[in-house]
């Protein structure tokens, strides 16, 4: 049976340049970074240069990548990094403003501030599913010392107005430290951090082509942060712990193709969306849920797709039975088997959002494979469309 | 006198209960316990193993404590201690005591503690009876820690000691085993399995009175996902502590609930089901030589568990049922399955193949006349054929 991947927000395959690229440090190059004779030393050059590629590619300084085991460390280190700090520099625990659909990696540690005498306000999405930007107007307070704001929604791909949220905190919050979680950006948008005017921003290497166990968290030069792991000082002490050297060395190079091949991404993932809007429009009672308009854009690398009858995740395994991969939420929540708050927000009732499948890109996907996929999916539509429930 | 800090213990005593009890059948016992010792401890480290009468010493190469922790789920046993060795010379013995209570005295000094020594003399031939043992160990090891007082009744502490034919054993505690009999000695069974929270503690219970146990679950794929089917398998693993190998049996379930989506009254779907459920379990185990099917049925839980619609699952069966759990109510289930450990992976989100097609208002008083008139319209024999046919067979190791 022919398999295809539509569920490349969860994860991605790995691109055969980086597994080559990572191979040798598997082998005969296994030495450890911080010893001093040639081997380890060419070791630590090789995190260097794999720094440099991910700072280019983020629009930050080297010395302000900081290399983590993955997008849910990167969130935790700036969560907890970015509030303690503030409080050891002798401040108020202060308020903490976290966006409406953060991953659970944002949101949980957020919460688990709470106890450490932090205050979480979580701003609410509109009825169109946008940002509401007066609300988070009422939720900064001078006290505020954090304000976390994913870039690309994990459900539907919208993305969020990021340089309009920074020019609020900046006016309205002064003392808060901006943090954004971008897992989803990298490779479908332009990701600069100077650009987006934050102070912090977490990627994941496994979502562009690398393997898993990879990510960072970059920020601005000279941002104050306590960090999560002590230990023998790596990273600038900043991330004690021997490095993971081939998942470094195979992120730097995921970092690099994902930049270069960012502008011919926009296109390419517009015409694969285009396509896989035309094979649902034949089919009926299913329709793919828009988000946003005005002050926000979508990543077309990520679709939501209500399907009528029984539930999502009976389309999911009838879709997988015939090859194509999907989800229901994203794998997180599809772990968590809440309901999505954006669906909710987006009007719809808990029993819709049940119904919801997410259908998800990548670079290495094409047109000739969602119209494979249409044909599947007209299929499983005719076999469920009897099914009252 | 003491202040030698002890090593690991040298051997376990494992004390077995009622199959001492069994008369004739008492070496098949013996030995059955036997084995599934070896089973159940073979990943942790090889041991030796002795029977001695109403005892089985296990002689652990490595890691004894682990041992003994395994040793705690492995049905018969009743008790394991821990046990020191010196050799059969009363100053030895008295030696070895003073060492042991040394190390197991609470921390602070201030608390007094009560205590007693308990021998036993398999070896006729040493110079001290039981009783005279007793008194000797305890007047010369007691000067020494003040707050140590004998108290014959409930003592807190208690030392025991049994002089072999080569060697004295000596230990402080009686671990729990989960007592019953050895998985093995009575038979077989086959136990319908869900991802629920009952039907693993029915297992439990049919593996506790020495029922080698079986299971069959039923899948019914695209409308359950593979997880679904994953999360029966770790519960069987997790029973799997308690028995030495499992086999479980994965039916496929979609052809016949689509069949009876389709021909029957939508009320007496998941009667129906079970219906269909018992027939394929008795097929199977028929084919895999169970004698019995197990379920983990409690009276009244839900609406197929009115008597009447037990009653009308039961009679599509052809092999007696097991219902140990018939009186328990969800509390108590509850419970066994935390001590069990299968309440965990219980709870886990996962729909099961009742919730497909799953009736708006299920019949509450099931008829048996109404079973078998919507039955006339489905090809029962065919179903029951594809799907024993189709049926996956895994063996789980617990290790694996």
């Amino acid at each position: 049976m022919r398999i295809i991947y539509l569920d490349n927000a969860a994860t991605t395959p790995i691109d055969p340049a980086v597994r080559e690229a990572m191979t040798p440090w598997l082998n005969e190059a296994f030495f450890n970074p911080s010893s001093r004779y040639p081997q380890g030393v060419n070791a630590s050059e090789a995190i260097d240069r794999a720094r440099a590629k991910v700072a280019r590619a983020l629009g930050a300084r080297p010395e302000n990548v900081t290399f983590t085991a993955g997008g849910t460390e990167a969130n935790n280190m700036a969560v907890f990094g970015l509030a303690r700090a503030r409080q050891a520099a002798g401040e108020q625990s202060g308020r903490i403003v976290i966006g409406p659909t953060e991953h659970p990696s944002v949101e949980e540690s957020a919460r688990a501030l709470v106890r450490e005498g932090f205050e979480v306000v979580q701003t609410p999405l509109d009825s169109h599913g946008r940002l509401d930007l007066e609300a988070l107007d009422q939720a900064l307070t001078p006290e505020t010392v954090l304000v976390c704001q994913m870039y690309v929604n994990n459900e539907f791909g919208s993305v969020y107005p990021i340089q309009e949220v920074a020019r609020r905190v900046r006016a309205r919050a002064p003392r808060a430290a901006l943090h954004v979680d971008a897992v989803q950006a990298l490779g479908k948008l332009e990701l600069s951090i100077e650009e987006l005017g934050v102070d912090s921003m977490s990627v994941s290497a496994h979502k562009v082509h690398a393997p898993k166990g990879s990510g960072s968290l970059v920020t601005r030069a000279d941002l104050a942060m306590q960090p999560l792991l002590f230990g023998g000082g790596q990273e600038q002490g900043r991330r004690s712990g021997t490095e993971n050297v081939a998942g470094i060395v195979a992120w730097g190079e995921a970092a690099r193709l994902a930049d270069q091949h960012q502008s011919a991404s926009s296109k390419h993932y517009e015409a694969i969306r285009r396509a896989f809007a035309d094979c649902l429009e034949r089919l009926d009672g299913v329709r793919l849920i828009e988000t946003g308009a005005e002050h926000d854009s979508r990543s077309a690398a990520i679709c939501s797709v209500f399907f009528p009858g029984p539930p999502g995740e009976v389309w999911q395994h009838h879709l997988e039975a015939k090859g194509v991969l999907v989800s229901i939420g994203s794998a997180c929540q599809a772990k968590r088997k809440g309901v999505s708050p954006a669906l909710l927000a987006l009007g719809l009732r808990a029993d819709e959002a049940r119904q919801v499948v997410r259908f998800s890109f990548a670079r290495t996907t094409t047109v000739e494979e969602i119209q494979a996929a249409g044909e599947v999916l007209a299929t499983v539509s005719n076999e469920l469309g009897a099914i009252g429930r | 006198m003491q202040d030698t800090l002890l090593s690991s213990p040298e051997l376990l005593l494992v004390r077995y209960g009622e199959l001492a009890l069994k008369g004739g059948n008492r070496k098949f016992f013996e030995r059955t316990l036997a084995r599934n010792i070896r089973s159940a401890t073979k990943a942790v480290s090889p041991i030796d193993l002795e029977l001695h009468q109403g005892r089985i010493h296990v002689i652990p190469e490595r890691r004894p404590l682990e041992v003994a922790r395994k040793l705690r789920d492995v049905f018969g046993i009743k008790t394991i201690s821990p046990a020191w060795g010196t050799d059969n010379d009363p100053e030895a013995i008295v030696g070895m005591a003073g060492n042991l209570l040394g190390q197991i005295l609470p921390a602070n000094p201030e608390q007094p503690v009560t205590f007693r020594v308990r021998s036993r003399r398999a070896n006729k031939r040493f110079p001290l009876d039981s009783g005279e043992l007793d008194r000797y160990v305890a007047e010369k090891i007691l000067p020494g820690p003040e707050r140590v007082r004998v108290q014959l009744v409930d003592p807190e502490l208690e030392l025991g000691i049994e002089v072999r034919e080569q060697r004295t054993w000596l230990f402080h505690e009686r671990l729990r085993g989960p007592g019953g009999l050895p998985v093995g000695t009575l038979g077989r069974a086959l136990c319908l399995i869900s991802g629920g929270i009952d039907s693993p503690v029915a297992a439990w219970m049919a593996m506790k009175r020495g029922c080698s146990v079986g299971f069959i679950t039923f899948h019914s794929y695209p409308f359950i996902g593979e997880s679904a089917k994953k999360k029966v398998i770790d519960l069987v693993r997790v029973l799997g502590r308690y028995q030495a190998q499992s086999r479980i049996l994965i039916a496929p379930f979609t052809e016949v609930q689509t069949a009876i989506r389709d021909a029957a009254p939508e009320a007496y779907r998941t009667v129906l089901y079970r219906r269909m459920m018992q027939r394929i379990a008795s097929t199977l185990a028929l084919k895999y030589h169970y004698q019995v099917l197990v379920t983990g049925d409690s009276m009244g839980q839900v609406a197929s568990q009115t008597l009447e619609n037990m009653t009308c699952v039961a009679a599509a069966n052809s092999l007696p049922m097991l219902q140990p759990l018939i009186g328990f109510d969800k509390e108590e289930i509850i419970e066994r399955a935390q001590h069990i450990g299968t309440f965990e992976t219980s709870i886990k989100p996962e729909p099961d193949c009742c919730t497909v097609f799953q009736p708006r208002k299920p019949v509450i008083r099931g008829r048996l006349d109404e079973c078998l008139k919507a039955e006339q319209d489905l090809d029962v024999e065919g179903l029951v054929q594809r799907a024993t046919e189709a049926a996956e067979s895994l063996t789980l190791d617990p290790e694996g």
